[in-house]
């Protein structure tokens, strides 16, 4: 009985990959049976394009987080579940006014250098990531001073409260890095990394790969388990899953959208396909003609064939989105569910708006092949309306400085998405953001987003950011379109992965 | 002598020429560089201190002489994304891309040149046509999903070759070999395809010549007349298509090198591109021009050892 019992449990394991390590914590992964995971062993992860920059303060690309994963703690961590823990801070208390951060941290930590994690390199690398050259500025805006109260406890203030604080703190900006290092090698730093990471970094050959050795000296026991991971720049997705198929690699980290159902009874493969953060959409610009007139962006939003894209474009991965949260997200609400196209109601729209034959206007995209097959189907689902679209093709550089600068039409650009809901509206729709694209200014809507940003209990929060969708999705300065899947493959020997919702390979506890 | 100086000297302007363009096109092209490093995330100031730090607000004139100077002492600058000196990046994505070149080109010969001659000296007949056929195939089959059907057979099917990952041909020979046989016969098979019809034409005009006719009334055998007599002749384009061919190869071989996951040149250019990386990207060109002069100077070298006739310098003199 218990045998079989065994047998059962390892046959789950084996299947689903997600139960094999217990995940990030400090316990080590609960394993046994026959089939516990080997310690050693070195693991090949395709990554889609080479991450420039190692160095969290200056990263930009996505593909970075990736490889940070492995190199660099967090202050705090995000969970599978889509909760906040901590990492190298145990714990911490709030101040009753939610403006005071007290960290204690994890003792006995040491970055690869051997220099010690403490409270200074703590402030070190605040003040690094607050100075104005570093991309992360603008996520640590908030905070306004950073004292180490001793060896272990940290002390940040913040110049009012903010509730995505804890939130940016288990992404770069909370990435702890060694402040020996930076003072060593300067802007070499960036391809030198130091963290208190699982892997150090080893070697790199840009444009090929990027060796990470063990971390001997990790602070969690046991951990990692492997000895060595290699990323490995694939860029096309067909070719990352031949590598995949052939070997070469056992994880990549973008499974080809239209051979998921391929591989579904494939012996040696198993995809993780789940929902992302990210966004896809159209920014309108709201200051100009065409768009100036609110019941062209609606008609617009209204003809536009969500379930159609996800389903032609996507091959049925992914979901339709009309706001910036996905399904399962807390800030998720009623108004976010995408409308059903409605021909005759658009009609009504622009007759409303006194162009009843319909009108033209310029759709910026950038020259992947998806985003033009996204642009043909737009325009298609447009036309019956006698709205023409006119297709602008540009490159992803130029396109960031037509929204930067407003000086476009209509422009389909999305995000990576972030865990906490500010990220992924605050700066798209609150006036004069940087990312604010549209040229959108709203007082109830800032106020809201404000509002949301300092509210702490998540009930009141989601509240308020439905209040703030309900115009939105009326005023529409941005349509969104559909909310990606985050496509990784697996090959099946690997163990011990745990999908977390921002998508990253942690790889700690990976073993093969 | 003098001519090979001669064409030293006429080098120089060509290869400043190449830089000003380069220069003048990356800065024309929209899109700020800084604004791409950054990406969306940026905030305007953090554009502005980036522009300020990589020198982009200073005159264009003023950034190219800048450019120049390093160049002529023997430095390429840094990375605008990485700060990695340029010469470093270059260095490290040669040698593979050099191995690939060599090669693909000793696979398009090692094909072309029998089946050239093979179609040459039997025309219309069915040697001819099926080397004709696999010639306009090579030419117009993709080489990019040759190569991919290439590592489904092998790599997926077979396992007998790995689908990517390179090693240089330094640390593991075999390893190498393995992981360049794909690439190399993918490409190779195409620019074979272009010499092979190169050669068949050529070779065709010269077996009507006079001297082969009487190559042949003295009772040589075919084969000697084709290796002497006909051969040599027929070679001075085939020699100026193959100069074209490496000289491409050595900056082009972009898609191969993508789909084979090799760290190679032409990708580095292609990359430095879209982050905007123009000083990277006038490194590389400058290096690609330098490399597609000194194969043109090798072609007219072995020109005159061909062909005696086209001692160009003499002949001007």
């Amino acid at each position: 009985m218990n045998k079989k019992f065994r047998l059962g449990l390892t046959a789950v394991l084996a299947g689903s990959l997600l139960l094999a390590g217990c995940g990030g914590g400090d316990k080590p992964a609960a394993n046994g049976g026959d089939n516990a995971p080997k310690t050693g062993g070195s693991l090949n992860i395709a990554i889609n394009a080479d991450p420039p920059k190692l160095d969290p303060s200056f990263s930009t690309a996505l593909v970075e987080r990736q490889v940070f994963q492995s190199l660099y703690d967090t202050l705090l961590e995000l969970k599978p579940d889509g909760t906040l823990a901590g990492e190298l801070a145990e714990k911490w208390e709030v101040s009753e006014d939610k403006k005071t951060y007290t960290f204690k941290l994890r003792q006995g930590v040491k970055f690869h250098d051997g220099t010690d994690f403490n409270a200074e390199a703590v402030k070190f690398n605040f003040e690094r990531y607050m100075d104005k050259a570093s991309t992360r500025r603008a996520e640590l805006e908030a905070v306004e001073n950073v004292s180490a109260v001793d060896a272990n406890t940290v002390k940040v203030t913040l110049k009012k409260p903010f509730a995505p604080f804890l939130s940016v703190l288990a992404d770069r900006a909370g990435m702890m890095v060694s402040p020996a290092a930076v003072k060593k090698y300067g802007e070499d730093f960036v391809n030198n990394p130091v963290g208190t990471g699982p892997f150090k970094f080893k070697e790199r050959v840009k444009g090929d790969k990027l060796v990470l050795e063990k971390n001997p000296n990790y602070w969690q026991k046991g951990l990692p388990k492997l000895d060595s991971v290699t990323y490995k720049v694939i860029n096309s997705s067909d070719v990352q899953l031949v590598n995949l198929k052939s070997g070469q690699v056992d994880i990549i980290d973008k499974f080809p959208d239209k051979e998921v159902d391929n591989v579904k009874n494939d012996p040696k493969i198993k995809v993780i396909n789940e929902l992302s953060y990210a966004f896809q959409g159209i920014h309108i610009n709201v200051t100009k003609p065409p768009f100036d007139k609110k019941e062209l962006r609606q008609a617009v939003d209204l003809l536009i064939d969500r379930e159609a894209i996800v389903k032609v474009a996507l091959h049925g991965t992914g979901a339709p989105a009309h706001s910036p949260f996905a399904k399962g997200h807390f800030a998720y609400g009623d108004s976010d569910k995408a409308p059903k196209p409605d021909l005759a109601k658009a009609k009504e729209l622009l007759a409303k708006a006194g162009v009843p034959n319909g009108f033209s206007f310029t759709l910026t995209i950038s020259t992947t092949p998806l985003n033009q097959q996204i642009g043909s189907l737009i325009q298609g689902m447009l036309k019956p309306a006698g709205i023409d679209v006119q297709l602008e093709k540009v490159e992803f550089g130029q396109m960031l400085e037509k929204g930067k600068a407003v000086n476009h039409q209509a422009l389909m650009l999305g995000w990576s998405g972030r865990p906490d809901p500010d990220q992924n509206i605050y700066q798209f729709m609150k006036t004069k953001e940087p990312n604010n694209y549209t040229g959108y200014s709203n007082t109830k809507v800032d106020e809201l987003l404000l509002a949301a940003r300092t509210e702490t209990d998540t009930t009141k929060r989601k509240g308020i950011y439905d209040e703030a969708m309900k115009i939105l999705n009326d005023e529409l300065p941005y349509i969104y379109t559909y909310h990606e899947a985050n496509l990784l493959g697996f090959s099946k020997s690997v163990q011990g992965f745990e999908y977390v919702p921002d998508g990253l390979i942690r790889t700690a506890n990976l073993s093969k | 002598m003098t001519f090979l100086v001669r064409r030293l000297l006429l080098a120089i302007p060509v290869i400043l020429l190449v830089t000003i363009m380069v220069f003048s096109l990356m800065h024309m092209l929209p899109g700020d560089p800084a604004t791409v490093i950054l990406g969306q995330e940026a905030t305007p100031e953090a554009v502005a201190a980036l522009r300020e730090e990589l020198g982009l607000n200073r005159p264009i004139l003023v950034q190219y002489f800048d450019w120049l100077g390093g160049v002529l002492q023997g430095d390429l600058g840094r990375s605008l994304v990485d700060r990695t000196p340029v010469a470093e990046l270059i260095m490290q994505r040669f040698p593979a891309t050099i191995e690939l070149t060599i090669g693909t080109f000793i696979v398009a010969i090692l094909i072309a040149v029998p089946a050239g001659i093979i179609s040459a000296t039997r025309p219309g007949k069915w040697v001819d046509y099926t080397s004709t056929m696999f010639a306009l195939g090579g030419m117009s089959i993709p080489h990019f999903w040759l190569g991919m059907m290439f590592i489904v057979f092998f790599s997926v099917k077979l396992g007998w070759l790995p689908a990517s990952g390179y090693v240089p041909l330094s640390q593991d020979p075999v390893a190498n070999l393995a992981a360049m046989i794909m690439p190399m016969v993918a490409t190779g098979l195409r620019e074979s395809a272009v010499l092979m019809r190169m050669l068949r034409s050529s070779l065709l005009e010269v077996m009507h010549a006079d001297y082969i006719r009487t190559a042949y009334s003295k009772g040589l055998k075919e084969w000697t007349v084709i290796m002497r007599h006909a051969l040599k002749n027929a070679l001075v384009p085939v020699v100026t298509t193959s100069g074209l061919i490496v000289a491409g190869l050595l900056s082009g071989l972009v898609i191969t090198e993508s789909i084979f996951s090799i760290p190679g040149f032409g990708r580095l250019i292609v990359e430095s591109i879209f982050s905007r990386d123009f000083v990277t990207v006038q490194g590389a060109i400058l290096v690609s021009a330098l490399l597609v002069v000194a194969v043109n100077l090798f072609v007219d070298i072995l020109y005159t050892i061909i062909d005696p006739r086209i001692k160009a310098g003499k002949g001007a003199e």
